[in-house]
């Protein structure tokens, strides 16, 4: 195997190890709010710091490869990708810190039912199939993760709206409820980030920018 | 693998140098037959060379006679062998590399060519004779001389041109037409130039050999000169010196015929001599305008 | 014949249907279809054999000054044949210069050279001369190095003031298309890159077809960049498409190196 396509494969192996940090800083933000765990926060900052050293590691080998290879076509998009996606899964460990500091505040419940738990994991499951589009070069797949963006923003309208309510209803649980929009406002941006990536993975795939499909058509040449 | 044995490379160096140091040697006996040689007939001839010998008759019966003529003459036929040879020569050599192609044409005309660069010149002389000397009336002259010289010259130089024509890089020919120049334009203007030190280089051996040569002149120039010197007209006959140095050593009625063969020799020795050197310059002159 | 959504605005200088080229008996070109535009670089890309600088040649019909060759098929300049009457070899040749892959200048001074098209067409006039001299090399961006020493031999040049004499050299007719065989193969980097911004700056003027082996060169300094394999056409599109997103496989495989 050529050197090139070793650090090509090297590259994925970074950025599949990156989204298996974020998925389970993720799963450990959903654990902590739901347990009041306060280890599982801690837990959470160090897995940044294992995040924040491999975006610094695969921004360096993008940049080589650049310089060094002069790469083209599909090696290209990959790695013009990359750049893109890394920054994208540092920021979803950025969020899950931001969770993680909030968990102490939101205490005792003031949701019913399991809507928290479940938009924090369709948030990591869009993580998850984001990645694993990226690494089975899976263009259906993403296609699937954008449509999933959706679901997610649905879920938290609805959760804000019944954070707006309980807050209307009892000005005592005001704190609890501003501290749980951010909460649910970071795990919305984090799907947001999935569905970006997900766009890198059908522009690697396809050649063409998945982003703002209303400008496309009248795109500047 | 194991790393064989490159120790073999030894033998391989060794040949290399033994090689080298025989071709060396090869190279210095030539140098050296050339010095014995040319250094015999100046030792020889120089004693004889003064002015007088240079610029006065040659004679029939007595000692003294001088060279003027035959050195004229030989200079004069060589010279307008070449002009008539040269046109020729040339053109035939421009049809060969640039015209005939490389089918039939070419093969049969080259054929051609070398099998009249071959000829025995002795032959050439006995056909000038019939031609030039008998059937044109032209008798022994300096003009039978030269047209038949000019037989054996056309051959060299058609070969001679052909060759130099074909060494040029291609890579020129191709920027003169990629220019827009016509075969022609080609030819003239970036093909013969860049010819041309090959082709004066074997002008100047052909003209060497022409002035050496004696068989076709004793048949066609004869072995006589006008009493008139200097004599330009073409209808005389015209000895030269080689013919001159063939025919005081093998007729023998000079007193003095070892003494102005010695110096015949040395002159025509020398006049080589010049002739090469003034090609060397030449050479580097063109070679400086057109490289 | 190219994404229609990119709108050229340059009319097609050179365009080439259903084109087979034959050497002697063996076809080297099969049924290439392109067209060039004016005041473009295309480049042609393609491995060793592929039969690019056979095709390139055609443009100006140079091969046929030493080989039998056969073409069938169109190639159009303005609309008109190049091949079958409406203009003749040696117009054609005045209209379409030519850069080799080796430069090569005469053995003669630097003025000559330059000169050496200009005479050709009978240009004698001494001032005339001189005017169309300086500006070839003013174009060719090689006048400030050599303006005081146009009587110096050229084979004295470095090799990339050579190819520039040579680009000078072909300018100097004032040709409407200029093709380039690798031109810069024989050039150190520094040469290579003047000799591409001369590309750059000479396709204002003219139409430019440049064949080359460096991929990155073709990426450089072309417009549109067609690839070639086994004497066919692979693909041609715009020269950011070929390099960010070749439609053809095989196109994507040679320009990422994986060719073979």
């Amino acid at each position: 195997m050529r050197s090139f396509d070793t650090e090509l494969k090297n590259l994925r192996d970074g950025i599949m190890a990156m989204a298996g940090i974020a998925e389970e800083m993720i799963e450990l933000t959903i654990q902590a709010l739901a347990e009041r765990a306060s280890a599982k926060a801690e837990q959470v900052q160090a897995l940044d710091r294992q995040l924040d050293e491999w975006e610094l590691k695969l921004d360096q080998l993008c940049i080589d490869l650049l310089a060094l290879h002069a790469p083209a076509a599909r090696d290209l998009r990959l790695i013009a990708s990359s750049l893109k996606i890394v920054p994208e899964l540092e920021r979803v460990g950025d969020h899950c810190c931001n969770i993680a500091r909030r968990t102490a505040f939101v205490h005792p419940p003031i949701l019913a039912g399991d809507s928290l738990e479940q938009l924090g994991a369709r948030t990591r499951s869009m993580i998850r199939r984001a990645v694993d589009a990226f690494v089975g070069h899976d263009a259906p797949l993403a296609h699937a993760v954008i449509q999933s963006d959706d679901e997610v923003d649905e879920l938290y309208g609805q959760i804000y709206r019944e954070l707006l309510r309980l807050m209307l209803a009892d000005p005592l649980c005001i704190e609890r409820a501003s501290h749980l929009i951010l909460v649910i406002k970071n795990w919305e941006r984090i799907a947001d980030q999935a569905t970006n990536i997900a766009e890198e993975v059908l522009y690697i795939l396809e050649g063409r920018s998945a982003k703002h499909p209303y400008l496309r058509g009248n795109a500047v040449e | 693998m194991d790393t064989p044995d490159f120790k073999v490379r030894t033998r391989a160096k060794l040949a290399d140098r033994t090689m080298h140091a025989v071709l060396w040697l090869v190279a210095l006996t030539f140098v050296g037959v050339l010095l014995v040689f040319v250094g015999a007939i100046l030792k020889q001839g120089w004693p004889e060379l003064n002015l007088h010998f240079l610029t006065s008759m040659p004679k029939t019966l007595d000692a003294g006679g001088g060279i003027a003529p035959e050195l004229l003459n030989s200079l004069y036929l060589v010279a307008i062998s070449l002009i008539l040879a040269l046109p020729i020569g040339v053109g035939a050599g421009i049809y060969m590399a640039e015209y005939a192609g490389q089918g039939r044409a070419l093969r049969f005309f080259r054929l051609c060519v070398e099998t009249l660069a071959a000829t025995p010149s002795i032959v050439l002389a006995l056909f000038g004779m019939i031609l030039f000397v008998q059937m044109m009336g032209w008798s022994f002259s300096i003009r039978s001389g030269a047209f038949t010289l000019a037989l054996l010259n056309v051959p060299v130089i058609t070969r001679v041109t052909e060759e130099s024509l074909r060494a040029v890089p291609r890579e020129l020919i191709e920027a003169s037409y990629g220019l827009g120049a016509t075969k022609l334009q080609t030819i003239l203007k970036v093909a013969l130039p860049y010819a041309a030190t090959g082709i004066l280089t074997g002008v100047v051996l052909t003209a060497g050999r022409a002035f050496g040569e004696s068989a076709i002149l004793v048949f066609t120039a004869g072995t006589n000169t006008s009493d008139k010197f200097p004599d330009f007209r073409l209808s005389v006959p015209g000895e030269t010196l080689s013919v001159h140095l063939w025919y005081v050593t093998s007729d023998g009625t000079l007193p003095d015929a070892s003494q102005i063969a010695a110096g015949t020799a040395a002159v025509m020795i020398l006049v080589l001599l010049v002739l090469n050197l003034l090609v060397r310059l030449l050479d580097r002159a063109i070679r400086r305008r057109t490289r | 014949m190219l994404n229609p959504q990119i709108p050229e605005t340059k009319p097609v200088k050179l365009a080439v249907r259903g084109m087979n080229f034959w050497y002697g008996e063996k076809k080297i070109l099969h049924d290439l279809s392109m067209d060039i535009h004016a005041e473009r670089a295309t480049a042609i890309i393609g491995p060793s054999g592929c039969g690019k600088s056979t095709f390139l040649k055609c443009f100006n019909r140079i091969h046929e000054v030493s080989s039998q060759v056969r073409v069938t098929g169109d190639m159009l300049m303005d609309g008109v044949d190049i091949n079958r009457g409406g203009i003749d070899q040696v117009d054609l040749r005045r209209r379409v210069g030519m850069v080799f892959q080796k430069p090569n200048p005469f053995p003669r001074s630097i003025y000559e050279n330059v000169a050496f098209g200009p005479r050709l067409f009978g240009v004698r006039d001494r001032a005339t001369l001189d005017d169309l001299v300086e500006d070839a090399l003013r174009k060719a961006a090689l006048w400030d190095e050599v303006k005081d020493r146009l009587k110096d031999s050229a084979t004295g040049m470095s090799g990339g003031q050579q190819q520039r004499l040579c680009i000078a050299r072909a300018l100097a007719v004032h040709p409407e298309v200029l093709l380039m065989d690798e031109p810069c193969s024989a050039l150190d980097p520094i040469a290579t890159s003047k000799i591409e911004e001369l590309i750059f700056e000479l396709k204002d003027s003219l139409t430019i077809v440049i064949v080359t082996h460096n991929m990155q060169q073709a990426a450089r300094v072309s417009d549109y960049t067609a690839f070639f394999w086994l004497g066919k056409m692979v693909e041609m599109d715009l020269t950011e498409r070929i390099f960010t997103t070749p439609r053809e496989r095989m196109t994507e495989d040679y320009i990422t190196g994986r060719f073979g």
